[in-house]
């Protein structure tokens, strides 16, 4: 896989003296969906308003399909869609002459039948003439995609394109994130929502306070991190632990009447075969089992807490 | 060139004019009847001819000027402006334009609103006087270029402006008096000689000069003058677009 996007050493100081991005070394792949984790105020949108040029640039570079993005502004930025986090649109403006407007920005004929397709794939082409400011957020937010689609980009940065969505309107938007991808279209997007970046992406990045902590692929880093939880629920409550089920990883429940395990799914021997003969051995009557495995978010948090792996 | 991306700015701005064309229009055809009922009726009817030129006759260049310098800075100002305001901005800070397809597309649709206006404005007036234009390609020449460097004038104030007051205050403070004070409703030669001198510092007396010159063939300094004044603001307000957008001043973060 090659890089479309290449992002050395990047530094970030807003003119306040806030320093945003503190280094950020990135390599996006031709493709991929990368989903971009962090707290507020970590640099996610620094990081992609740097790279599509909306803020300046303190130190680094950026390179887009290897195009420079300071130098060789225009070849790089006419591979690039983007949608921002807040709903910025133009109210009086109908949602057809919107979306050909930035097509026409971007260089590119008029193309209606194009045009046309993007508004039926986003459920939009009912409400290609009326006025932007009569439409709800979540067909704003829509507006917005399309406007990015339009100039038909290799690369598609969305920020927080799920926020404040309805659970309906989430899917729809996964729905295109997927048909975008299936088209070779790369997509970096920026969430809250841990189970977005679940569903979606590739690889997972996440960034606290202007630094990327880690970038790895999203089935990796939940096998990597994950741990799994075994609670074994008990026919009668105990007091205290016996001593022959001591060992690492084991807690009473909260009322004496499970035993919760935790162990790594990565390790060789997991100790659930030993742990299960042990609490026959011990006479115990076992009446329910089940598994939990921690989500990425508890991997976040747990990152965001400790600080750089 | 970005062609496509001109194209697209000066469509999407003049169908911003184009939806409140009566607005557009009305007022300042309105304003100038009252100009000429005010000046050209009570003023008129005591001073009757400036320098062989009947009075109601003389003030309409004086009058064009006054609304296209308003014009253009307003809409150039406003266009620019509500982008930042709304939000928007955000699409044209990362197009792959140049500074120069940016202006091209702001500034032309601004100049070509007030252009309009001008022309509007010299239509009306011949229900009120008799215009006869001495030199009508240097008439249209001048109106072009005023409208275009006043147009950049406006572009720069609606990257300044943070407020929409910041955006009203210096048309209000700046270019309408200088405007009254450049000549639109007199000669300079009117004038008692300490003022004449103070008024060769106002860069609107050089355009309103030599408009009038293009109608009546007599100007108040001379054309190569207004030329190069105007030259010379043309040239200073690219410059100042220029480095705005290199700096990123009030653009980027």
């Amino acid at each position: 896989m090659s890089s479309i996007v290449s992002v050395t050493g990047l530094r970030k100081t807003y003119a306040g003296g806030f320093q945003a991005l503190k280094g950020v070394d990135l390599e996006i792949a031709e493709g991929e969906v990368l989903a971009l984790l962090g707290p507020n105020g970590a640099g996610k949108t620094t990081l992609i308003s740097t790279i599509c040029g909306i803020s300046t640039i303190t130190e680094g570079a950026i390179t887009v399909g290897g195009h420079d993005v300071v130098r060789d502004f225009r070849a790089a930025r006419n591979m690039i869609g983007l949608v921002p986090q807040e709903l910025h649109v133009e109210g009086f403006e109908s949602v057809f002459s919107t979306v050909r407007f930035t097509r026409g920005l971007f260089g590119k004929r008029r193309d209606d039948a194009l045009i046309e397709q993007i508004l039926r794939d986003l459920a939009l082409w009912d409400k290609r003439d009326e006025r932007i400011m009569a439409l709800s957020g979540g067909m704003k937010r829509r507006v917005m995609i399309a406007k990015a689609l339009a100039h038909e980009p290799r690369i598609l940065f969305l920020d927080e394109p799920t926020a404040g969505v309805d659970v309906e309107l989430r899917q729809s938007m996964w729905e295109v994130m997927r048909g975008l991808k299936a088209r070779g279209v790369t997509i970096i997007l920026t969430t809250h929502y841990i189970e977005e970046a679940e569903a979606m992406a590739d690889r997972v990045g996440v960034i606290n306070k202007g630094e990327l902590l880690l970038v790895e692929e999203t089935g990796t880093l939940m096998r990597q991190m994950g741990k799994k939880t075994l609670t074994v629920e008990l026919g009668a409550p105990l007091e205290a632990l016996p001593p022959a089920l001591a060992r690492d990883g084991i807690v009473l429940g909260p009322d004496g009447a499970s035993l919760i395990y935790s162990y790594d799914t990565a390790a060789r021997q997991t100790g659930i075969t030993d742990l299960l003969a042990d609490i026959r051995g011990a006479g115990l009557q076992m009446v329910d089992l089940h598994t939990t495995q921690s989500s990425l978010e508890d991997i976040f948090v747990g990152l965001v807490k400790g600080g750089r792996r | 060139m970005n062609l496509a991306a001109i194209r697209a700015i000066y469509i999407f701005e003049m169908s911003r004019t184009f939806r409140t064309i009566w607005q557009s229009l009305v007022s300042p055809v309105l304003s100038t009847s009252l100009y000429f009922v005010v000046f050209g009726t009570a003023i008129g009817s005591r001073i009757e001819t400036v320098e062989g030129v009947s009075y109601g006759a003389f003030i309409v260049p004086g009058l064009i000027m006054l609304t296209v310098l308003q014009q253009s800075v307003a809409n150039a100002g406003f266009g620019i402006y509500f982008p930042k305001f709304v939000g928007t901005i955000y699409e044209l800070l990362s197009a792959p334009v140049t500074v120069l397809e940016i202006v091209i597309g702001y500034v032309g649709a601004a100049a070509t609103k007030a252009l309009m206006i001008g022309l509007i404005i010299l239509a009306t007036s011949t229900f009120f006087v008799d215009i006869r234009i001495a030199h009508p390609v240097w008439m249209l020449a001048f109106l072009v270029m005023t409208s275009f460097s006043f147009a950049m004038l406006g572009f720069i104030l609606g990257i300044w402006a943070k407020t929409f007051e910041q955006l009203n205050l210096v048309p209000m403070l700046l270019i309408t008096p200088l405007v009254f004070l450049g000549g639109s409703f007199y000669s300079i030669s009117m004038l008692p000689p300490v003022w004449q001198t103070i008024t060769m510092f106002n860069p609107v007396v050089y355009l309103i000069s030599g408009f009038r010159w293009s109608f009546f063939g007599l100007a108040d300094v001379p054309v190569a003058a207004s030329l190069a004044a105007i030259s010379v603001f043309a040239g200073l307000c690219l410059l100042a677009i220029w480095a705005i957008f290199r700096t990123g001043w009030r653009l980027r973060t």
